[in-house]
């Protein structure tokens, strides 16, 4: 099932740059895709048409286009992960998760016991569910990130759409933060997340796509587009895709 | 599937706390019913009834006053959560984007026009009050020192400076007997002229803000957050902000343009509110709703029974206000980083 169409993708910026032009590519049930590029290659804006944040013709979502969807109904199907988020107030962690439980309330709804009890499991699928009733803001930088997933994992989208997952964890939260994702993976949900870090793609997705001054270099199977060569094309330097202990690491 | 037993019973908590708060706050408003300086300073005793004096005291001068304090508290304190949390800062309020001397320079002008309409007065509050909040946001945008917040903060002195100043020429142009004391007991703030016919000039619409604002005290906290967060939650952050944003201010223009500036209560309430029943506004923005009714109660009962002439309202919540902002401030688990 074809869950994500990307036909003929090009943006420009209100200031006049043209950041994305002519991507196309189609995700598939049971991928994983990373969107890999260097900085300022394109990823957050492809992020960004793909959030509906900004608008873009040429999306399709599970056969729809991406402008016919109502904001709610797109929050039941896409719930993002962004890299950070700034909060003024003292919620609790529970207040926060449930927080991802607003596409399934009325207009003026609060949330039941139910969607507390949807989030307390989002918590648990975390790790984090002993701490619910704790501030978020006594967070540190790495539950912190796990709070946002577990938010996002509370929405019960079928897609997670993630900026950077990993990008400012330290090496025991990024692993904790891969082993959560692959598990959610397993359990179906299809994920798309921009990185910067070949490693994480190789490690994370079944599928990249290459992002090189917001054009699609390839998309395909990761086995077939981490390169040496594509990758030395991407970021304009020699890297090495190579194997150690089994592992493959891009150095 | 797992429960969640924690959030049962905080939920409950805060339920029954909440109510405690609305049983007290009504009580408190019988109570002082009977407080006052007539026929003799303290209270009123059912023997005094027999003066009919008393009944219409009672009945046309305590009852609206006391009324027309549970409404404009409750109008101040949620107007200053909403924009507490539209701006993600708990230190903001109404009166510091501008919104309070834009209203008062809209009511001078109006007085001195001196149509002697007090619909007209209440209009043109509001409109400059709108104009207030356009501009000091505008303007923030525009301002290229500091970060988002201060940014505003300096915005909100800037038109507030600009208004304050086009209100000194209004009270110089002010016919000095009659239009510069009505200006100048305006700005002091107070209740003492309330009367039936002026809370219900008011009351359909500063009642139906509040409703609005209170069906989206939840969501409240959604647009807390980072506008692309909110987003993708499902909301259409852009448009709600704007609901929201107007719907306050009116509240806040029409309440002030009956009651005069009462600084101080839309920042301190919701701060209570917040640390009695926690952040998530679901309960705390009910529950500053009543404090800010409780707290212009207890500061208009003191106002008119402690001294033989009445001190003006918005002295005694500037006074009291800037105390509880300073402890609140001083205190070691303050909300915010700004």
């Amino acid at each position: 099932m074809k869950v994500l169409e990307l036909d003929q993708i090009s943006y420009t910026y209100p200031g006049g740059t043209q950041a994305l032009d002519s991507v196309s590519f189609t995700v598939e049930q049971g991928q994983s895709v990373a969107i890999l590029g260097s900085n300022g290659a394109g990823k957050s804006t492809l992020l960004d048409l793909l959030l509906g944040w900004n608008k873009a013709r040429g999306i399709s979502l599970f056969g729809k286009e991406l402008t016919e969807y109502g904001r709610k109904e797109l929050g039941r199907n896409l719930a993002l992960v962004p890299q950070s988020e700034h909060y003024n107030f003292s919620f609790t962690l529970l207040e926060y998760t449930l927080f991802g439980r607003s596409p399934y309330l009325s207009q003026m709804g609060t949330p039941t016991e139910e969607d507390a009890a949807i989030a307390v499991e989002a918590l648990g699928e975390v790790g984090l569910e002993a701490y619910q009733d704790r501030p978020i803001t006594s967070l540190s930088g790495g539950e912190h990130q796990l709070l946002l997933l577990a938010r996002a994992i509370a929405q019960q989208s079928r897609i997670l759409l993630l900026d950077e997952p990993t990008s400012a964890l330290d090496p025991a939260n990024r692993m904790r933060v891969i082993s959560i994702l692959k598990n959610l993976f397993e359990k179906g949900k299809t994920l798309l997340f921009t990185t910067h870090d070949a490693n994480l793609a190789y490690e994370l997705a079944t599928h990249v796509a290459m992002l090189k001054k917001g054009r699609l270099l390839c998309y395909g199977p990761k086995e077939e587009t981490v390169t040496s060569e594509m990758l030395t094309t991407l970021y304009g330097i020699p890297l090495k895709v190579g194997s150690i202990e089994g592992r493959t690491l891009i150095y | 599937m797992n429960a969640a037993p924690f959030y049962r019973v905080e939920q409950k908590r805060r339920g029954i706390r909440l109510s405690l708060l609305l049983v007290a706050t009504i009580a408190l408003s019988v109570l002082f019913l009977f407080a006052g300086r007539y026929p003799k300073p303290g209270f009123t005793f059912p023997s005094d009834w027999t003066d009919p004096m008393v009944n219409t005291i009672v009945l046309q001068v305590r009852l609206p006053r006391i009324l027309l304090a549970l409404l404009a508290g409750a109008m101040l304190s949620a107007s200053g959560f909403t924009f507490q949390m539209l701006f993600s800062n708990p230190l903001v309020e109404p009166g510091f984007l501008g919104v309070s001397q834009g209203s008062a320079f809209g009511a001078a002008l109006m007085i001195v026009l001196g149509t002697g309409s007090s619909v007209l007065v209440q209009l043109s509050a509001t409109f400059f009050g709108l104009t207030a909040l356009l501009a000091s946001y505008l303007l923030s945008k525009r301002f290229r020192f500091g970060g988002a917040l201060l940014r505003l903060v300096l915005s909100g002195i800037a038109v507030s400076a600009i208004y304050s100043s086009a209100l000194g020429v209004v009270k110089i142009v002010a016919e000095p007997t009659k239009d510069l004391q009505d200006i100048t007991f305006w700005m002091m703030g107070g209740l003492w002229n309330a009367t039936w016919n002026q809370i219900f000039s008011i009351l359909s619409i500063v009642v139906a803000c509040l409703v609005i604002l209170f069906c989206y005290r939840w969501k409240l906290n959604l647009l807390s957050l980072q506008e692309k967060t909110s987003f993708s939650v499902g909301l259409n952050p852009k448009r709600d902000r704007l609901i929201l944003l107007i719907v306050a201010t009116v509240g806040t223009t029409l309440t002030i343009s009956i009651t005069g500036l009462i600084g101080w209560v839309g920042l301190i309430t919701p701060h209570l509110g917040r640390k009695l029943f926690g952040s998530d506004s679901s309960y705390s923005f009910p529950a500053s709703m009543i404090l800010g009714s409780l707290f212009l109660l207890l500061c208009d009962t003191i106002g008119r029974t402690l001294l033989p002439t009445e001190i003006p309202i918005g002295l005694l919540t500037s006074f009291l206000g800037a105390f509880v902002f300073i402890i609140i401030l001083s205190l070691k688990h303050q909300e915010g980083k700004a």
